[in-house]
């Protein structure tokens, strides 16, 4: 279409030359010298000449002027006008265009050009993530995206990331944007059920392999999400897959390997064994002096029994002559010998991915295939993630008017090895900075046989334990595509997609009789088996004509229907017969379950499009979904959205303004929703889980509002987008605003009606922010191309009602530890911590003190204000907002000859994050058997440092550290080097010798520099902005090559 | 091409034309409740559920008796914090401590009940109606009794103090989520007991049958009930019908020990079945509370019996019911035993009444009780019947002399049911219905507290006699905010 545009431009600009000569040439891409075959190249002014470069990009004109001017064109590079001035050789190197507004980008049920689509999207292309060593796309789009936030909660190979975009605009149903892959919704998130046995995740995007993608579009507002409907609400991903490049066959090959050899940033560092016993004693000693009236000879005495009965039986014994800890002594068989179980725990993990692809294309066919293997060790030892994964995609044209093409994904993984819950003695961050003292080894000191016991912790040991149990994931995803495309009239396009997506996960959780989970049962193994199918079929008709050349008009018409079935199996087995056999069917007793679940969908969708005279846009869309996840009253709904586009510098009155080269006003408005995450929300289920005297019970379970209905989005949004000094600098200011209503809550009702809640649409969010992206080129020359670029984002998020004004009081649900406490209460944050306000330490006595918050009497006032030394009398109030004032990325990358380098950071301004995990490794003497941060160590009041900024530390039950409060909340600022990348293309003349057209090696670096306001732990924290045990995140140091032949 | 043109009409019209149906999904592990009851079958299961709903942590399964028990004076506790000691303090307001969970899950099998009740009015009005689906009928309307019988008696003042005051929301048929239903009277929801179980009786079977409600058991609720309100001929005559009916037989003194070692006793008139991995609560079980603190794994020596009560028991030192008591923690720091520990909810032998210590059949009403209700309704007008009643379950004390009808008290009756309804959750209701003053045995917590939450002599004057309606309630339906219970803040 672009190429048939300029060369009718071409054609109108017809002109006749004189001064013939032969002329021969070359076209190359400027980025890596690669020959440009098919590249179209035509005479400026004159008709019926032209060329297409051959395979090695060559081109020959046998006589054309001396003065001519070629006019190189060819899709992705920025069309050159090149004048011949007599020369007999003209070589060309095409610049590819990325920040050109020809791009074409993939949106919802089409593509568009950049520069003329009137809703909010913004595109990452495959450039941008391919060298990052990750499973699965999203981590390599942080920071790329204004607006979009992307957590990953844990650092276990293949858990799964949280997106935000623009915000949180539901309570109770998902916050998750739609994923879309090659034109069809997929089933994202956790796939199978181990969930609710341990606590991890298992990413079902990481089946699509992300050397696959081309590009992604992230769609934003309502103009560009509406036509997805019921389900569009917090945004869409349309993600689209490589195809073949008309030429010869390209054969790519791509190895890598990383290293991930630390964490990325100090995670609640445990402090040295000296450290540890020391802060024991003094425990033990501060109970006695401060609080028992002891004097110092009976409490060190206390003190020093406290030691001995945990740790003599390891082989140590203390003592302190002088009663206090200046003369505090390790003593004993193992004494100066300390066991390093971060040694025995993690490790260097190796990351290693090898891709390899096929692809290529003719006018009547194209095609791109791949084969890849990932294995992924996660840096606590028993974590592995593997994957093999296999593409084909097909295009084949059966006629000038029948185009079929087929897409097809296979990817098998497994990942095994995995918790991170702070409940049990499996997660072994947790126990590396909490439980396991060095004091402890893995053997009896006396007899050198494994130790089985439970440590004083109530840490098990590892080592013998790693033995005693097992777990795995393994996920079997198939997916296809068929696309019938048929072009009824030259304006009217038919277009049909059928795709069956399966992912079957398997299951498997064993424990030993030995081990300690096993123990009660005498062993116990589940297998779980979760197949989900999803099948979509969606038929358009696209119409598209020009009017009186001025009038550019694009209807769309659709219909859509999609099935959901997941069928599960459970079979569990207790009582083993021997640790050799590890399944159900050798159990002594068993227990089973096993059902489907399932929703369905029907659509009508329909878009037009109109431009006049490419200046002014103008779009629309109306969606109508059914659902079954609502009742026959309610499930069918209506969204839709308008928009419209202005091109300023295409008005005469810019013509003057040189400097600008793009300029375009964009606005928004729509409506689009989300359905509520139960399936059955709207009905009245009588459940059969009552089972009594071995005989079925059943009873109503749920007391159904049959009107219940999806969350609506009103959606708001006005851009500027601008290009200046010959788009140099580019960039848009973006604006939204969006109003969610009808918010699902559990909206407490009389106990008397037998229930205590039931789901309604009452609560109401509203999301507004500004997002900034800015591109520029420092440096653009023929052999330095030096740019730089920028996403800011703010967004504030809202609750605007609630039922009944009621406040709701909410957790934090990740790790099933309850970590932070947040409040929904009107006109405040959608992410408002909620706790105790910690007024700090009390220099002299080293206590804690909490504002009051409410009339009680107080014991002493801090900076001005009431206070108490009693957490008990004190009031809970908002103690601080999860969300930043500012987030986005930052990226700059440099192209020198055949090097390019590039920078990638992401930063987080203000808001809080939340410590899970600081109760448990800065706590004042309550979980005294544990072992302390260094922070703590550092940090704790002591006679000595008065002006601590946490207390002193006293085995007395205080439980002043359990509490909720701002005690663990901390600044969120951070700037992360995310990634740097260095490539080097190996020159033509090494390269050609060995047949091989490109070879290209890289490094990729992960993580390797931070820069935090609170530098205890990893301040990339998960969706609720809170920190536990969940396993950390490393630098990742990753070395590729990549070869195409 | 036209043939594709054609298909995707085809495909189209399918499509569309098939839409309500395609988009009626059903999920399989539940049913759609509007029909889930439509035969005799459905109606059982019903039943099942609602028995196992009743024997909840809530309810049956532990807490309902905890609370007849630990407030009646015959327990005590050893340490303050260990679990459910605001019972026994009297630690309860509407937002702290109000034990919510008695009122929503007597409600929410209360919802069970109306719902069945209401299917099986369609199913007869079908003309579907049959002998089984009566007897369904018969036990949910029992049940339902039983429970406004205990919910009145946990909310509402004893039916002898005040029954004009209030009792509990009465609701005969499912509700609305948005209905906000406000209190009955005690006399009215003593009414409905009466109509409920007058009307269930001559629908219901003869036959024993473990886990589930029968005409006697029926009959016996009856006679607990006439008892509440005074009317003794009533509560006799009842009582009388289940003595009589020879479908059940006293334990002798030899197996009365062994009988708590087994499920369906001779004595069982009503008894709610827990079995491993159905409502068994594990080491948070009933027969886990009363246990001696760390004689097994998670037993935390939660409640044991008061020197009271013991002291009682110890009239006869003979006596039977020693047969089921263990010695307590105590014995670690005197070295005396002391016999304050339960087994009736973990077998004699700790194996409970089928190989688990904590899957225990919950014995909700047996025979005893009905020879020593028969006595007390008696005893104003017929010493000697009742002196005849009495002295079947006071020969378990062999070398107390036997009851006649010149030397019995009411006292002796009072006791003998302490004695063998000890931990059955009858003891508090029994001496607020006697508006008795309660002494508790605080001096037994060591180290000593100081109890602010009540004094320690209670009797029913005191306004934590009764529960506060919790606030979650109060919060969702205000319309109960101005019947809040007498003492307990708005």
């Amino acid at each position: 279409m672009k190429k048939t545009i300029l060369f009718v431009v071409v054609l109108l600009l017809c002109n006749v030359a004189m001064a013939q000569m032969k002329v021969t040439g070359k076209v190359t891409s400027s980025e890596d010298g690669s020959p440009i075959p098919f590249a179209n190249i035509q005479i400026k002014g004159v008709r019926n000449i032209g060329a297409t470069t051959d395979l090695d990009g060559k081109f020959t004109f046998e006589s054309i002027s001396k003065d001519a001017i070629l006019v190189v064109t060819y899709i992705g590079f920025t069309t050159q006008e090149v004048p011949v001035q007599g020369r007999s050789e003209v070589n060309i190197a095409l610049v590819s265009d990325a920040l050109n507004l020809e791009e074409v980008m993939v949106v919802a049920y089409g593509t568009v050009k950049k520069g003329t689509f009137t809703g909010a999207a913004s595109l990452v292309k495959a450039d941008a993530i391919k060298d990052v060593p990750s499973l699965s796309f999203e981590n390599a789009l942080n920071g790329k995206v204004a607006g979009m936030q992307i957590t990953t909660t844990s650092g276990q190979a293949g858990s799964t990331s949280s997106i935000r975009i623009r915000g949180i605009g539901s309570m109770n149903a998902s916050n998750e944007p739609l994923y879309v892959i090659d034109g069809v919704p997929v089933v994202s998130g956790d796939s199978g059920q181990m969930g609710d046995y341990i606590y991890t995740s298992n990413n079902v995007m990481s089946s699509l392999n992300p050397n696959d993608i081309e590009s992604i579009t992230v769609l934003k507002d309502a103009a560009a999400s509406a036509l997805y409907g019921s389900r569009a609400a917090n945004g869409v991903i349309v993600v689209t897959t490589k195809k073949g490049k008309e030429g010869k066959p390209v054969i790519s090959f791509k190895a890598s390997v990383g290293v991930s050899p630390t964490w990325a940033t100090s995670n609640f560092d445990a402090a040295s064994t000296e450290q540890q016993v020391e802060m024991y004693y003094e425990n033990f000693w501060n109970a006695g002096v401060y609080y028992q009236n002891m004097t110092q000879e009976a409490a060190s005495i206390s003190a020093l029994k406290q030691l001995s009965k945990r740790f003599n039986k390891h082989g140590y014994t203390f003592s302190a002559s002088d009663n206090t800890v200046k003369t505090l002594t390790i003593g004993g068989d193992r004494a100066g010998k300390y066991y390093n179980w971060d040694d025995q725990l993690f490790r260097t993990a190796v990351y290693q991915t090898y891709d390899m692809s096929v692809s290529g294309a003719s006018e009547r066919s194209n095609y791109y295939s791949s084969l890849s293997y990932t294995k992924e060790q996660g840096r606590v030892k028993i974590n592995d993630f593997d994957r093999i994964s296999g593409r084909v995609n097909l295009n084949q044209k059966i006629s000038n008017s029948i185009e079929f093409a087929t897409n097809i994904n296979i990817a098998k993984s497994e990942k095994s090895g995995y918790n991170d819950t702070r409940s049990t003695g499996a997660n072994y961050f947790l126990q590396s900075r909490n439980l396991l003292w060095g004091l402890y080894w893995p053997t009896d000191y006396l007899t050198g046989d494994p130790w089985t016991a439970r440590y004083g912790s109530y840490a098990y040991n590892p080592v013998y334990y790693n033995n005693e149990w097992e777990n795995w994931s393994k996920m079997l995803k198939i997916s296809a595509n068929e696309t019938l495309t048929v072009k009824l009239l030259p304006e009217l396009v038919l277009k049909s997609v059928f795709s069956y997506d399966n992912t079957n996960t398997m299951d498997h959780i064993y424990y030993s009789a030995l081990h300690f989970n096993g123990s009660s049962t005498s062993g116990s193994v589940t297998e779980m088996t979760t197949n989900e199918t999803k099948l979509v079929s969606s038929t358009t008709l696209n119409y598209n004509k020009v009017f009186a050349e001025k009038h550019t008009l694009g209807v769309l018409i659709g219909w859509e229907a999609e099935d959901n079935r997941t069928y599960f199996h459970r079979s569990s087995g207790t009582n083993l017969p021997t640790s050799a056999l590890h399944t159900v069917s050798t159990a002594g007793k068993l227990d089973a379950a096993g059902y489907n679940w399932g929703s369905t969908m029907m659509s009508a969708l329909s878009r037009i499009e109109y431009n006049y005279v490419n200046k002014y846009y103008f779009s629309a869309s109306f969606r109508r979904d059914g659902s079954s996840r609502l009742g026959e009253t309610t499930r069918w709904g209506n969204f839709w959205s308008v928009a419209g586009s202005w091109k300023i510098d295409s008005e005469k009155f810019m013509d003057n303004i040189d400097y600008i080269s793009n300029l375009r006003l964009r606005a928004s408005y729509g409506v689009n929703g989300t359905l509520p995450s139960s399936l059955n929300g709207w009905r009245s289920l009588t459940s059969y889980n009552n089972n009594y005297m071995q005989t079925p019970g059943g009873g109503v379970s749920t007391i159904a509002d049959a009107n219940l209905s999806w969350e609506t989005s009103y959606t708001s949004n006005i851009a500027l987008e601008f290009g200046l000094f010959d788009q140099r600098l580019t960039g848009s200011i973006e604006y939204f605003n969006r109003d969610s209503k009808d918010l699902l809550q559990d909206v407490p009702i009389s106990l008397v009606t037998g229930f205590g809640t039931t789901l309604k649409n009452i609560g109401e969010i509203n999301n507004k922010g500004i997002e900034i992206e800015l591109n520029g080129d420092i440096i653009r020359n023929k052999t330095l191309t030096w740019s730089a670029g920028l996403t800011a984002s703010t967004v504030k998020s809202t609750v605007e009602k609630l039922y009944g004004g009621q406040d709701i009081i909410w957790y934090d649900p990740t790790g099933g530890d309850a970590r932070a406490k947040y409040i929904y209460r009107e006109g405040e944050s959608t992410l408002a911590l909620y706790g105790l306000e910690w007024a700090g330490v009390e220099d002299e006595t080293g206590k804690n003190l909490w504002y009051l918050n409410n009339d009680e009497t107080p014991d002493l006032t801090v900076k001005g204000r009431a206070a108490t030394y009693d957490y008990s009398k004190a009031s809970e109030t908002i103690i601080g907002n999860i969300h930043p004032k500012l987030f986005g990325g930052i990226h700059t990358d440099v192209k020198w000859n055949n090097f390019t380098a590039g920078l990638n950071f992401t930063y987080k301004i203000g808001g809080y994050t939340y410590d899970g995990a600081g109760k448990d490794v800065t706590d004042d003497g309550y979980y005294w058997e544990r072992i302390m941060s260094k922070d703590q160590y550092e940090n704790r009041w002591t006679p000595e440092n008065k002006t601590a900024s946490l207390p002193m530390r006293a085995a007395i039950d205080m439980e002043d550290v359990n509490q909720k409060s701002s005690r663990h909340m901390h600044k969120a600022d951070f700037l992360r080097l995310k990634t740097i990348n260095v490539g080097y293309n190996l020159p033509k003349n090494l390269t050609s010798k060995i047949n091989v057209s490109n070879v290209r090696v890289y490094f990729n670096g992960s993580n390797l520099w931070t820069m935090a306001a609170y530098d205890v732990y990893d301040p990339e924290v998960n969706e609720y902005g809170t920190r536990g045990w969940e396993t950390p995140i490393c630098k990742t140091y990753t070395f590729g090559v990549e070869f195409t032949f | 091409m036209k043939k594709i043109n054609i298909l995707f009409t085809i495909l189209g019209i399918v499509l569309l034309s098939s839409c309500e149906g395609f988009l009626d999904v059903k999920p399989t592990n539940s049913a759609d409740a509007s029909t889930s009851i439509t035969t005799a079958a459905d109606a059982k299961v019903i039943i099942s559920g609602l028995m196992s709903k009743m024997v909840s942590s809530n309810y049956y399964g532990r807490n309902f008796f905890l609370y007849g028990d630990a407030k009646g004076g015959d327990f005590a506790i050893r340490s303050q914090g260990r679990g459910m000691d605001a019972l026994y303090v009297f630690n309860h307001s509407a937002s702290s401590n109000s034990f919510s969970g008695y009122w929503s899950q007597m409600y929410h099998c209360i919802l069970q009940i109306n719902n069945l009740l209401e299917n099986i009015d369609k199913i007869e009005a079908a003309g579907k109606g049959s002998a089984a689906l009566s007897d369904y009928k018969g036990q949910a309307l029992t049940a339902r009794a039983l429970i406004y019988f205990d919910l009145v008696r946990l909310y509402g003042k004893p039916y002898n103090m005040d029954n004009a005051s209030l009792g509990v929301p009465l609701i005969l048929e499912t509700l609305d989520a948005s209905a906000q239903p406000t209190r009955a009277t005690v006399a009215q929801v003593y009414e409905q007991i009466v109509t409920d179980l007058t009307a269930a009786a001559p629908l219901m079977g003869k036959t024993k049958v473990l886990g589930f409600l029968n005409y006697y058991a029926n009959q016996a609720i009856l006679a607990r009930v006439y008892l509440n309100m005074g009317n003794n001929a009533a509560a006799l005559t009842a009582a009388q019908a289940v003595i009589t009916s020879g479908k059940y037989t006293l334990y002798s003194n030899a197996n009365w020990v062994s009988s708590w070692s087994a499920e369906n006793g001779s004595e069982s008139i009503f008894e709610l079945g827990v079995y491993l991995s159905e409502a068994d609560l594990g080491t948070a079980s009933l027969g886990f509370y009363l246990l001696r603190s760390g004689i097994q794994k998670g037993a935390m020596g939660w409640f044991m019996a008061s020197d009271e009560f013991l002291a009682r028991l110890n009239q006869d030192p003979s006596d039977v019911r020693w047969g089921i008591m263990d010695y307590d923690e105590t014995y670690t720091d005197t070295g005396v035993k002391r016999y304050g520990s339960c087994r009736k909810y973990s077998g004699a032998n700790l194996t409970g009444d089928k190989g688990s210590m904590s899957a225990v059949n919950i014995k909700v009403i047996r025979l005893s009780e009905m020879y020593l209700i028969a006595a007390e309704a008696a005893f104003p007008t017929n010493k000697q019947l009742a002196a005849d009643y009495l002295k079947e379950i006071r020969k378990r004390s062999p070398n107390l002399a036997a009851p006649t009808a010149t030397n019995i008290t009411m006292q002796m009756i009072k006791d003998e049911k302490s004695k063998e309804l000890f931990a059955e959750g009858q003891r508090y209701f029994d001496r607020i219905r006697w508006n008795e003053s309660i002494t508790f045995n605080d001096d037994f917590i060591s180290p000593a507290v100081i109890i602010t939450h009540r004094d320690k002599t209670i009797d029913r004057t005191f306004y934590k006699t009764i529960l506060p309606i919790p606030k979650t309630e109060i919060d969702a339906n205000p319309a109960l905010a101005s019947q809040q219970n007498p003492g307990y803040a708005q």
